[in-house]
């Protein structure tokens, strides 16, 4: 098959950073320090950069009152057969073997298997990595200063419950930054976690079902809003000149139903795709976001893990249910930033925007069937310069069954991906359907097709599907970069 | 690129029960066999304990079946637990690469070139071939004592392991399959008739195996004994004999050509010479474990031209040297125009010339049912790493033959790989097809078009669900 021309949604500047979902998770893009001191004097407080305890103390005492009831968990006999039979299990502890965090079950009692893990780590000189046992699969993931574990039944691969650890890691380390968690360790190595942590847990417990449910994780990639190019530009330019006198402002993040709507960032600086799906998963699992503005210090650990920014969070209006996060260096201006998110809803409003983004949030995203594809059940469409994916409405046979579609989406990223046997294309017939994955330079495409489907027909399909996308790249896709 | 590199090779190896030592300070007890022996005691014990807390460790939560590997950053273990508490471990370094970017040289663990499913069945192995010489160890610890034990296994696997090459296993481990000779009903009815001749003269004779090179005629054994012996032959007793045969001439390529220089026959295990022997000579002893008991048989295996023929004595019989003699002088005159004639025939078969060139699909057939395979992957039946195809595009059967789990009884997978080659599989009613396709620019569809023809030329007649 001869590569496409087209490459529906590549553009020239990607608001985003792009990599491989499985690469390597330690590397950062930027320096905060350089962002803050870069047009004054150099190093003249890099310790200023780090926060305080009070700072986070206000971080922990909001997501306590958050998640009031988030520590009723569920009552379980660990070790019962029903904890042992649970899908996934996550585990969370420290190097000297403090438990830190348990995905089904109290940690406090589960002391006695924290023990034997960290044993297991210890014996194996550090270099344990996974383990199998018929359906079940242990994985151990060494990030200094914290060892998670990850048992599970679910047809997942060892990569990609890697990366779920790594995004609980990458939580815990968004909400206290890679130099503090060092330090306490290194000062305290029996310190319990926990308490630095209070209320965390219902980040990491929705970190984890949010990535084991969207193929955004598996991807590596965002999904945006559709909008009309026109709409999307404006609501992108309403935000940089609301914004654009304010001083150190990095990134201004606006979001709805888990899509992305626009990404306005500072000259040179760029968002990983893997730190915006935190920010996805603290607006998801914070509902008390919904009725106030917060001021909250996140750390985005691939932008720079050693230090915070500061988000002011707040939705747009009571009639619009947009998220909108601006993220900035400096601790103290929540009212500037106050105002300037006053004046973005007042151009909104007046725009029309804010109804148009009302009306994408309310309408249902078509199905392939509906778009005139008959045999083409669901698909996912990345495109790897900008690290942006599409999918169409979910239909049937996977409406009732999503956890199939994404096990099929899962197992076709992981053949294409092994390490060593990377594939251009792969097409495999089962009883159930027809998975056809095929990643060129430009995008990667998995499609699922009707079991009794012929090669030729796929071909044909694909090759109008990718003009189809190619038609609609403006709507479906974030094309134009705007900047502070 | 790639320099220094290092291929998959035998860390350790040991075989423990962890009931032999429950005491604190009583570990080396546990320890039933343990390779290389050049590890100090102290490192045996660590091995195993680590072992030990695996089990433990995975058991907690109720796995459908035990625990059978362990990767690590460096190497890859296995484990099998073939009888009650007895346990045996593989450990195997990875392949290593040596990288060199812009003159800094970096190391690289292969991690995904070692493949599980293909090394749990090399370890399988191991056991059950021990199991067809010496028993299960708990019939050997029931009649004898754990000192006798020790030593067979040491008798077994010390030489055993030094034959093994771990590097150029491939998906044939994991079938471990039988090549059968096709025939015409004639001659395929002629050796039925000399099977069945022998089989009633002689009564002690339970079992008969007539193989013609390295391919299996007619067996009357249970697949999953012909199985272990057929690989007992191929891979140890014919090759051994080769070389005697051939008597310092160069073995020749071609596996049709090195034992048509012999004129008579005659035993390999049993007396050598029949003129001269004073004694029955060795002859091995097997255990088969079709039915509920185990059965114990005399392995006696007797070669003529190209054919062997595999008698399995009853056990119990004592064999004495004119029972060979006996033997001799009814096969010998029948036998060599049964070779001929057999000769004759596959001379006119000759291979299809559709696989003689360079870039022709090479394909892999394996029938679960019968365990037959089919190659033209592979140059011989050695496991030496002799293929006609890239060791990646092995392995990527070997992941296919992995995901069939998935794709349920029947399936078939078209894959494109980075170096522009495909690779094709389908499975149905328990039959497996590979084929590997060198063809820069084709087209899926082109792809999906050759593999149909392929399958119907190659698979003619045999039975597959249409998908």
């Amino acid at each position: 098959m001869s590569e496409f021309e087209i490459e529906p949604g590549a553009t020239k500047d990607s608001v985003l950073v792009t990599s491989e979902s499985f690469d390597n998770f330690e590397q950062m893009s930027s320096s905060l320090e350089e962002i803050k001191y870069g047009n004054v004097k150099p190093n003249d407080d890099p310790n200023s950069v780090l926060t305080d305890d009070n700072q986070v103390e206000s971080t922990s005492n909001t997501a306590e009152t958050q998640s009031a009831n988030a520590n009723v968990k569920d009552e379980y006999v660990e070790n019962s057969i029903d904890w042992t039979n649970k899908k996934k299990h996550v585990f969370v502890l420290s190097t000297a073997g403090k438990p830190i965090y348990s995905r089904h079950g109290n940690e406090d009692k589960l002391a006695w298997l924290f023990g034997v893990m960290l044993g297991l780590f210890k014996y194996s000189h550090d270099s344990i990595k996974s383990i199998h046992a018929g359906d079940t699969t242990y994985l151990f993931l060494s990030k200094k200063p914290l060892i998670l574990v990850a048992i599970w039944k679910t047809k997942e691969s060892v990569n990609q419950v890697t990366l779920q650890l790594n995004y609980v890691f990458n939580q815990i380390v968004s909400m206290l930054t890679l130099r503090r968690l060092i330090k306490t360790y290194d000062e305290r190595p029996n310190y319990d976690l926990r308490r630095l942590l209070t209320g965390v847990d219902r980040l990491i417990d929705h970190v984890l079902d949010f990535s084991e449910n969207e193929a955004a994780f598996t991807l590596g990639a965002i999904q945006c809003l559709p909008l009309a190019l026109s709409d999307r530009d404006a609501i992108s330019k309403a935000i940089k000149d609301a914004c654009g006198k304010i001083k150190n402002l990095v990134f201004a993040i606006l979001l709805g139903n888990n899509r992305l709507i626009t990404l306005v960032q500072m000259k040179k600086y760029h968002l990983h795709p893997a730190d915006l799906h935190l920010v996805f998963n603290l607006v998801q699992a914070t509902e008390s976001l919904k009725y106030s503005e917060s001021w909250t210090p996140l750390c985005l650990p691939r932008f720079d893990n050693s230090g915070f920014l500061y988000a002011h969070v707040s939705y747009l209006s009571e009639d619009c249910q947009a998220c909108l996060m601006l993220l900035t260096v400096e601790r103290d201006v929540f009212f500037p930033l106050s105002n300037a998110k006053q004046k973005i809803v007042e151009k909104l409003r007046i725009s029309g925007c804010m109804e148009h983004i009302n009306a994408s949030l309310l309408a249902m995203e078509e199905s392939a069937l509906a778009s005139g594809f008959s045999e083409l059940r669901h698909y996912l469409y990345k495109c790897k310069s900008t690290a942006q994916f599409y999918q169409p409405a979910l239909s049937p046979p996977y409406t009732k069954d999503k956890i199939k579609l994404m096990e099929l989406y899962k197992r076709a990223y992981q053949k294409m991906h092994c390490s060593t046997r990377q594939l251009k294309l792969s097409f495999e017939r089962s009883f159930d359907e027809v998975v056809f994955s095929w990643d060129t330079k430009g995008f990667e495409l998995y499609a699922i097709f009707e079991p009794l489907i012929d090669t030729q027909k796929v071909i044909h399909c694909v090759s109008k599907l990718l003009d189809w996308i190619k038609k609609r790249e403006d709507k479906l896709f974030h094309l134009n970069a705007y900047t502070f | 690129m790639g320099t220094a590199n290092k291929d998959i090779e035998i860390q350790n190896f040991f075989i423990f029960n962890s009931l032999f030592g429950p005491k604190e300070g009583e570990e080396l007890k546990k320890i039933i066999y343990y390779y290389p022996i050049d590890d100090n005691t102290g490192v045996q014990v660590e091995n195993v304990g680590l072992v030990e807390g695996i089990i433990q460790f995975t058991q907690t939560f109720n796995p459908s079946n035990p625990v059978t590997s362990l990767h690590t950053s460096k190497m890859r273990q296995l484990y099998f637990q073939p009888e009650p508490n007895f346990c045996f471990v593989l450990t195997l370094t990875l392949p290593v690469v040596t990288k060199i970017k812009e003159s800094i040289s970096t190391i690289e663990y292969m991690e995904d070139d070692l493949q599980d499913n293909v090394y749990e069945s090399c370890l399988k192995q191991l056991y059950y071939m021990y199991r067809l010489f010496y028993g299960t160890f708990e019939s050997t610890l029931a009649n004898h004592n754990l000192d006798i034990l020790k030593t067979q296994i040491e008798t077994f696997f010390n030489p055993y392991l030094k034959t093994i090459k771990m590097d150029g296993l491939d998906i044939l481990t994991i079938f471990k399959g039988i090549q059968y000779l096709p025939l015409d009903r004639q001659n395929f009815l002629k050796i039925q008739c000399f099977i069945n001749s022998l089989e009633s003269k002689w009564e002690y004779i339970k079992h008969t195996a007539f193989l013609y090179n390295e391919h299996v005629i007619w067996s009357g054994l249970e697949p999953n004994s012909m199985q272990i012996i057929y690989q007992y032959l191929i891979e140890t007793l014919l090759p051994a004999n080769a070389e005697v045969e051939l008597q310092g001439g160069s073995i020749p390529r071609n596996s049709s050509l090195p034992f048509s220089a012999l004129k008579h026959g005659r035993f390999i295990t049993g007396p050598s010479n029949l003129k001269h022997a004073k004694t029955i000579g060795k002859i091995p002893k097997i255990y088969l474990f079709d039915e509920n008991e185990p059965k114990e048989y005399h392995l006696v295996i007797y070669r003529a031209l190209s054919a062997t023929l595999c008698l399995l004595i009853d056990g119990s019989i004592q064999l004495k040297l004119n029972d060979f003699q006996r033997i001799d002088d009814h096969i010998n005159p029948k036998i060599s125009p049964l070779v001929n004639d057999i000769a004759e025939y596959c001379s006119k078969q000759v291979v299809t010339p559709s696989n003689s060139q360079e870039n022709s699909p090479k394909f892999l057939y394996f029938n679960k049912l019968n365990l037959a395979y089919k190659s033209s992957v592979h140059l011989d039946n050695k496991q030496k790493g002799n293929i006609t195809c890239s060791k990646e595009s092995l392995r990527i059967m070997a992941d296919m033959k992995n995901a069939s789990n998935f794709l349920g009884p029947a399936g078939e997978n078209i894959v494109k790989t980075t170096n522009d080659y495909w690779v094709f599989s389908k499975t149905s009613n328990l039959r497996e097809f590979y084929i590997v396709l060198q063809q820069k620019n084709a087209s899926l569809v082109d792809i999906s078009e050759d593999v149909h023809r392929l399958c119907q030329n190659e698979l003619e007649g045999i039975f597959f669900h249409p998908v």
